[in-house]
């Protein structure tokens, strides 16, 4: 960890992070920009970096993508990214009855400790995880998969069925192309450019960039401006003995909920929001401008990020989209994530532990020196905004192979996206189907080659056995907890 | 009313997304079909497109019987469905297909007229601008000066650094 560090602290990895943290703040105080845009846009640029500088650059726009959100969130009611919904609930409140300061400063506090204690989880469990998961072969990893499928599927989103046919077809887009077991062609239809398949970046960008931005262009244009921070932002010793307990238990519940893949930063925010009312001696002031209420949801938003990397890094499972594209970023440049990283490419693997602690740092002096400036971002108007996305879409995706089929794959697939959240499939699914499916086909193969094809050898398995049950029971749990909740409700009718 | 056509928009969206989704897995089927039998693995190349075909078929069906039963009983529990919050009213569909369109012919110019980076990126600005800001000749060259100077500065980094000839 020490080297990790060492590698990290030279002039070009921490401008490199200081760059990735300022850009992730702005974007993430844009609503509707997210932090997965900013990152699926820089990456074409990491191509000709050294793998530590590109990984830093990428950490410090996620840690910022996701901490800039509290700020359109407190002073505009508009939560820079989904992660920040929770904080419009008692940040705007605050806002209105003069105190916007005093929940930015909260809230930017909150954001910092829920890193700091979920780099805590990271640099602790992700070598012990690592060295446990040494102990996997393909049968485990192909469950493993599995499983983070359908959790993603089923537990983020509204519609289980919508969730699920979001990651088959994912799976689906990321068949075409050289089967790299036969090295024969498949589902090409005879057409030479679906031979090297639809490259990662340019489903990306097309999906979550070009559907965005289609979509704000359409959207109607918000007059409402920030109020400004006037004053220095206000922070006291006494707030850790007040909110000390709230902004440990909140990180640590957002480290927990980033760990499940699917769930998401806004879940956790909301979670911990939740458990904040619940053990509060005052819950109805949650809503009302009430300070505990911001420390909870900044506090868990944060640390599901750090929560989400020990997948990432230890297993090679991405707990969401942005996860999705680190991963993609790291296979780039010829890394896989996954319990070897710590033996093949240390300095990767400890490098993003690393760069998460220092990457929240940075985030903390950016967002207290700058917060005033920041907010003005959210005045620039939206034609100033969407115009330079476009291009650097149209760019990044040219840059990558230096053809134009990427950049036409880039414009469909933003279609696509477009139709799919138009009828209310979600995009999270549907590219992370698109990034595993290779994986999960490869260690199917590869565990009945082993078995001579015997499917039945799972069943000698035991941590196999355990990703297929949890698959399992996420797929029947909500079914079963509605019919529980029936028979509660008829009970309750006969009693009546 | 509103909730009704909101219901029915619902339902068209959905039976729109069955029908994509059938076809969808027919091609992918019908592609699997002319793939080679298992040769060196047991399970084969066609295996994941054949399995993910039936699921997408299952799913489409799915969707489609919800979509129609949905209307016949309102109050009908959906399930696992639970309400989707709302969603902005989008105020200007035409100005997103505007920009599609632009979109589109700028790619095109780039690659089968062969128009010169700079020049075609600085209309592209403009036109950016015009759609999304207000149409006068003021955004116009407002726009169009801010995509001359990206688009100079994108070309001299992506060809001086990244190595990539922007032409």
């Amino acid at each position: 960890m020490g080297d990790a560090f060492t590698l990290l602290f030279t002039w070009q990895n921490l401008a490199l992070l200081f760059v990735g943290t300022s850009l992730g703040i702005v974007v993430g105080a844009i609503p509707g920009l997210t932090a997965s845009m900013l990152i699926a846009l820089t990456l074409p640029l990491t191509f000709h970096m050294e793998p530590v500088g590109a990984v830093t650059l990428l950490i410090g726009e996620y840690v910022g993508g996701i901490s800039g959100g509290l700020i359109t969130a407190i002073l505009l009611r508009m939560p820079g990214t989904p992660a920040s919904i929770v904080t419009t609930f008692d940040g705007y409140p605050m806002a209105r009855d003069n105190r916007a300061e005093r929940a930015l400063a909260l809230g930017i506090l909150a954001s910092v400790v829920g890193g700091i204690i979920s780099w805590v989880f990271l640099a602790g469990m992700s070598p012990a995880l690592a060295r446990f998961a040494l102990q996997f072969g393909p049968w485990e990893y192909f469950t493993l998969v599995l499983m983070a499928l359908v959790m993603l599927a089923a537990l983020a989103h509204s519609s289980m069925v919508k969730g699920l046919l979001a990651a088959v077809l994912g799976m689906a887009f990321a068949l075409p192309g050289i089967d790299s077991s036969t090295g024969s062609d498949r589902l090409t239809f005879d057409q030479d450019v679906l031979l090297s398949g639809f490259g990662l970046l340019p489903v990306l960008i097309g999906a979550f960039a070009i559907s965005q931005i289609l979509r704000d262009a359409a959207a109607p244009v918000s007059k409402e401006r920030p109020a400004l921070p006037k004053s220095r932002l206000p922070v006291y010793w006494s707030d850790a003995k007040v909110h000390g307990l709230n902004m440990l238990r909140s990180s640590v519940i957002g480290t927990w909920i980033g760990l499940l893949p699917g769930i998401g930063a806004n879940i956790a925010a909301l979670m911990a929001y939740t458990t904040a009312k619940q053990v509060s001696r005052e819950p109805e002031r949650f809503g009302t401008g009430y300070e505990p209420g911001v420390v909870a949801g900044e506090c868990a938003n944060n640390a599901s990020i750090g929560g989400a990397l020990i997948p990432l890094i230890t297993m090679g499972i991405p707990g969401s989209v942005t996860e999705a594209i680190l991963i993609g970023a790291l296979t780039i440049h010829n890394l896989q994530p996954g319990p070897l990283l710590f033996q093949n490419a240390p300095e990767i693997a400890y490098g993003i532990i690393a760069a998460y602690l220092v990457a929240n740092i940075i985030m903390l002096v950016l967002m207290w020196g700058a917060v005033k400036y920041i907010a003005r971002v959210a005045q620039i108007p939206r034609a100033g905004l969407l115009g330079p996305i476009l291009i650097f879409c149209v760019v990044g995706s040219y840059a990558i192979n230096g053809s134009f089929v990427d950049v036409w794959v880039m414009i469909a697939f933003g279609i696509i996206g477009l139709g799919l959240e138009a009828a209310r499939v979600p995009l999270g699914p549907f590219v992370i189907g698109f990034v595993l499916s290779p994986i999960a086909e490869e260690q199917l193969r590869a565990s009945l080659m082993m078995s001579d094809g015997n499917f039945w050898e799972i069943l000698q398995r035991p941590y196999a056995l355990l990703f297929l049950a949890l698959a399992v029971l996420t797929l029947f749990w909500p079914a079963f907890l509605a019919r529980i909740r029936d028979r509660q409700g008829a009970l309750k009718n006969e009693r009546a | 009313m509103a909730n009704l056509r909101g219901q029915n928009r619902e339902m068209a969206a959905d039976l729109i997304l069955s029908g994509l989704v059938a076809f969808a897995a027919a091609v992918l089927l019908y592609g699997a079909a002319s793939l080679p039998p298992p040769r060196f693995d047991p399970l084969g190349s066609a295996a994941l497109p054949r399995a993910l075909g039936v699921l997408m078929l299952i799913f489409s069906a799915i969707i489609a019987v919800r979509a129609l039963t949905r209307r016949k009983l309102p109050d009908d529990d959906e399930g696992w469905v639970v309400p989707n919050e709302e969603e902005p009213r989008a105020a200007s569909p035409v100005r997103g297909l505007l920009i599609f369109v632009a979109l589109v012919a700028y790619v095109a110019a780039l690659d089968f007229a062969r128009a010169p980076f700079v020049p075609a990126t600085t209309v592209m600005m403009a036109v950016s601008g015009l759609v999304l800001h207000r149409v006068d000749w003021r955004t116009g060259l407002l726009f169009g000066a801010i995509g001359l100077g990206l688009a100079l500065g994108l070309s001299y980094v992506f060809t001086h650094f990244l190595y990539v000839d922007l032409r």
